[in-house]
């Protein structure tokens, strides 16, 4: 079975043995998790011009020249470049595509091509030094074989040049975990990575932006339009967005607040007074509040409402209706074991009677108390007794090992 | 100092790197065995670094990624290796002379190579294994604004302005094996193939778009203009007092001497610093530039948040850049200034093929779409890339002549 890099260039010739031109491109019809058929071939015409010819005209494909199963002139060539194509050369080859079995990106050296369930497909595309080696044409360097051809199966790729344009997007891509996803938009150029995140729904952007880099958001921003970068913003977390904004200049961080709701600026402009290493800067401000006169089934409802916005859930903060002070906090283990008609301020663990954090606590002070008291997560709590936020332990890990 | 990096861009961070220890050697070597007789190539230089380094910058705003990467995309396989192979050899030597410039630097203190140039190997690797890579580089850069001392001293030594200025637009030519080698490195030292890719990446890895290209535009432009003030003060610096004496620089105390003027005694210790701090600052960018280069253009696995197992050829490329030239460095009785000169006179051989990428991509339509190069910049590129080939070539002519 042929490689793109052997097919290009080859003479195409009729059944008349008249050589038409030589191969310049091959266009496939671009879809995501399948292997994709041949469509057309651009041919370079022996009179000048480029023409594309179906593919279903083609006799013989795996040899040095190609052979047409009919005159040229019945073969339905045209002159006009068909529509939503992808071209294997000018689109694939050379360029960054993302692995979805590896989740990492990688350069395209060569595609392999072959029969699939009685069509000719593009099958893997080949990312090995071999392949290199044979795009040079210098395979013979290798004569005791001690670079192996790694191919990645073309269902488990996602390409970016032209299949993004056209909104082709596999599902395995959005399937990938949050952090490989970041991962990979750190990996790709700029270009790439902005339409990468721009094919992302906002939900899943958002997921993806936490996980990035520094350096990878503020190129981002300053690449996504405005109003784009806002609906991502929203859908992340409090914290996130915080630490984000913070790291933006002045005039960046003005533009980005004000596609923003009016709320969420206010909240931002408060937090972004804290500093990044005291519990007001590493906390979540998103948390399972309750009010006490609720019973443990209004609890439950309530926390499957609010259960996808919420990072973590370990415990539900129960919070004085009257002027939002903090009274204690349920376990979800107490939650669940506890009668469905029982009221929730029953079941509360007090104030008072527990190790909480104040938002200008240092990370020491934050690591010293969730380690004495083997927390998971912590209540920070203002000194006029508003609870203002929660700190989890990955919050801490985040802080302790920002590169993983 | 916050307010100070705040206004630094890529121009003036790349600009004054380019004043690194072959900088410095070579501006000084010029000097001391030219006199002034050479200003004129560093007038000319001054408006090609200009023009090359705001081609790399409208290159990366317009596609968005790296020279390697964009050099892939666009041009045959072969041509790629080739490039990248001139931009490793190119960085090698380079790396070379920041070795040799710290030798050098501690070799006037009598501290012997073979303990200096292992820890500054251990010292490099650690800084950028350990990520502190950005915070080092500030620190150093702001050690290497040392450089205005020869902007006073140059004054404090009242050397003959009108003179200098005059030797600005006097074109004199040695016809000597000496003089083009000096030439070769004055030009290779200024205009790099490292200063090319990174001012590029600069601008990727910022997330700047079209909409800054004015005000990149600008930068640039005082970045050259700084830099090359900075050098025209090194050479008639050393003009004044070297070269008036007749004295050779064969080790990195006599070029001290030329700092002797504005701090008598502790010109050494003044030299010696800057010499270490301008060849420790190139010595962190090198590595890392080459690596994420090189990677770019082959779909690598890049950055040092991947593992050993997945990113191997990536910390293989800088260890390598580590490596190789801290060899050639502890060669003895090799000459640590020659090393520094000639290293240049690599950077300047290679640096038309770099440039040659350069002009075609600019000029291509399809890639820059109507951001392609006016006449002048034609006509600048042009003659720096001929002017260069030239003076290679007559360089070679001596050579020749001189083994008949």
């Amino acid at each position: 079975m042929p490689y793109l890099s052997r097919i290009l260039n080859s003479k195409v010739r009729d059944t008349a043995d008249v050589v038409v031109g030589r191969i310049k491109d091959v266009l496939i019809k671009p879809a995501a998790g399948k292997y994709s058929p041949l469509q057309f071939l651009a041919i370079k015409a022996k009179k000048g011009g480029v023409i594309y010819l179906p593919f279903e005209a083609v006799d013989n494909f795996s040899h040095e020249e190609v052979s047409l199963k009919l005159l040229f002139n019945k073969t339905g060539a045209v002159a006009q470049f068909p529509d939503g194509l992808v071209c294997l050369k000018r689109d694939i080859l050379d360029q960054q595509i993302v692995d979805l079995s590896g989740a990492r990106v990688v350069r395209v050296n060569d595609l392999r091509i072959g029969d699939f369930q009685g069509a000719t497909c593009v099958l893997g595309i080949d990312v090995s030094f071999k392949g290199l080696l044979r795009r040079l044409g210098v395979s013979s360097l290798d004569f005791l074989d001690f670079f192996k051809v790694n191919f990645i199966d073309w269902r488990q790729t996602q390409p970016v040049k032209g299949f993004l344009k056209l909104n082709v997007v596999s599902n395995d891509l959005s399937r990938l975990h949050p952090a490989d996803l970041a991962n990979i938009v750190e990996n790709l150029n700029v270009k790439n990575a902005q339409k990468l995140v721009a094919s992302l729904d906002a939900e899943a952007a958002a997921k993806v932006f936490e996980e990035m880099d520094a350096e990878m958001k503020k190129a981002l921003v300053r690449q996504l339009p405005p109003d784009q970068m806002a609906e991502i913003l929203d859908k992340m977390s409090m914290n996130d967005v915080v630490d984000f904004v913070k790291q933006l200049s002045e005039q960046e961080r003005n533009v980005i607040l004000s596609h923003l709701k009016m709320g969420t600026i206010e909240k931002i402009r408060e937090l972004i007074e804290y500093s990044n290493d005291t519990a007001g800067g590493l906390m979540t401000t998103d948390f399972m509040k309750v009010e006490p006169a609720m019973n443990v089934n209004d609890v439950v409802a309530e926390i499957k409402r609010l259960s996808p916005a919420l990072r973590s859930l370990l415990y539900v903060y129960v919070v004085s209706p009257k002027d939002g002070k903090y009274i204690g906090s349920v376990s979800l283990r107490r939650i669940l074991i506890a009668s469905p008609t029982q009221k929730i301020g029953k079941l509360i663990k007090r104030y008072a009677h527990q190790a909480t954090l104040n938002p200008n606590d240092s990370i020491k002070e934050i690591i010293r108390l969730m380690t004495k008291y083997d927390l998971n997560m912590v209540a920070v709590v203002e000194s006029t007794n508003v609870m203002v936020g929660v700190i989890t332990i990955d919050d801490v890990m985040r802080y302790l090992a920002p590169k993983a | 100092m916050i307010l100070f990096f705040g206004v630094l861009g890529p121009g003036i961070i790349a600009a004054n790197a380019d004043n690194d220890a072959g900088g410095i050697t070579t501006y000084s070597i010029v000097g001391a065995h030219f006199g002034t007789k050479m200003l004129w190539v560093l007038f000319l230089v001054t408006i090609s670094l200009a023009i090359t380094q705001e081609m790399g910058v409208r290159i990366g705003l317009v596609t968005r990624q790296g020279l390697g990467g964009v050099i892939r995309e666009n041009f045959p396989i072969g041509w790629t290796l080739f490039a990248m192979v001139a931009m490793l050899v190119a960085n090698i030597g380079t790396m070379t002379a920041e070795f040799a410039g710290v030798a050098a630097a501690f070799s006037i203190f009598g501290i012997s190579k073979y303990i200096v140039v292992p820890a500054a190997v251990l010292f490099v690797w650690f800084v950028l294994y350990k990520g502190s890579f950005r915070t080092t580089q500030k620190i150093f850069l702001l050690f290497s604004t040392f450089y205005i001392v020869y902007i006073i001293n140059g004054f404090i030594i009242k050397p003959d302005f009108a003179e200098a200025v005059g030797s600005m637009f006097r074109p004199t030519v040695e016809w000597t094996g000496g003089f083009m080698i000096a030439m070769i490195a004055l030009i290779g030292t200024t205009i790099t193939p490292w200063g090319q890719f990174f001012i590029q990446s600069y601008v990727v890895d910022k997330g700047l778009k079209i909409k800054d290209y004015k005000m990149e535009k600008l930068e640039v432009y005082i970045g050259a203009l700084i830099t090359n003030v900075v050098s025209f003060f090194i050479i008639i610096s050393t003009a004044a007092t070297l070269y008036k004496h007749g004295i050779h620089i064969t080790d990195a105390k006599d070029a001290a001497l030329a700092l002797r003027p504005l701090a008598g005694d502790l010109a050494q210790f003044l030299f010696g610093f800057g010499l270490f701090s301008a060849s420790i600052l190139g010595a962190f960018i090198l590595p890392t530039a080459t690596a994420y280069a090189l990677c770019e253009a082959f779909g690598w696995e890049s950055g040092f948040n991947t593992n050993w197992k997945n990113g191997k050829i990536f910390y293989s490329i800088i260890l390598s850049v580590i490596a190789i030239p801290a060899t050639v460095v502890l060669l003895p009785n090799i000459s640590l200034i020659k090393v520094m000169v000639w290293s240049q006179d690599i950077n300047g051989i290679l640096l038309p093929f770099i440039l040659i990428f350069v002009m075609l991509i600019i000029n291509n339509k399809r890639i820059m779409g109507e951001h392609t190069n006016k006449l002048a910049s034609n006509i600048v590129g042009g003659v720096t890339i001929l002017g260069i080939i030239a003076a290679t070539v007559v360089l070679l002519g001596y050579s020749v002549a001189e083994l008949m």
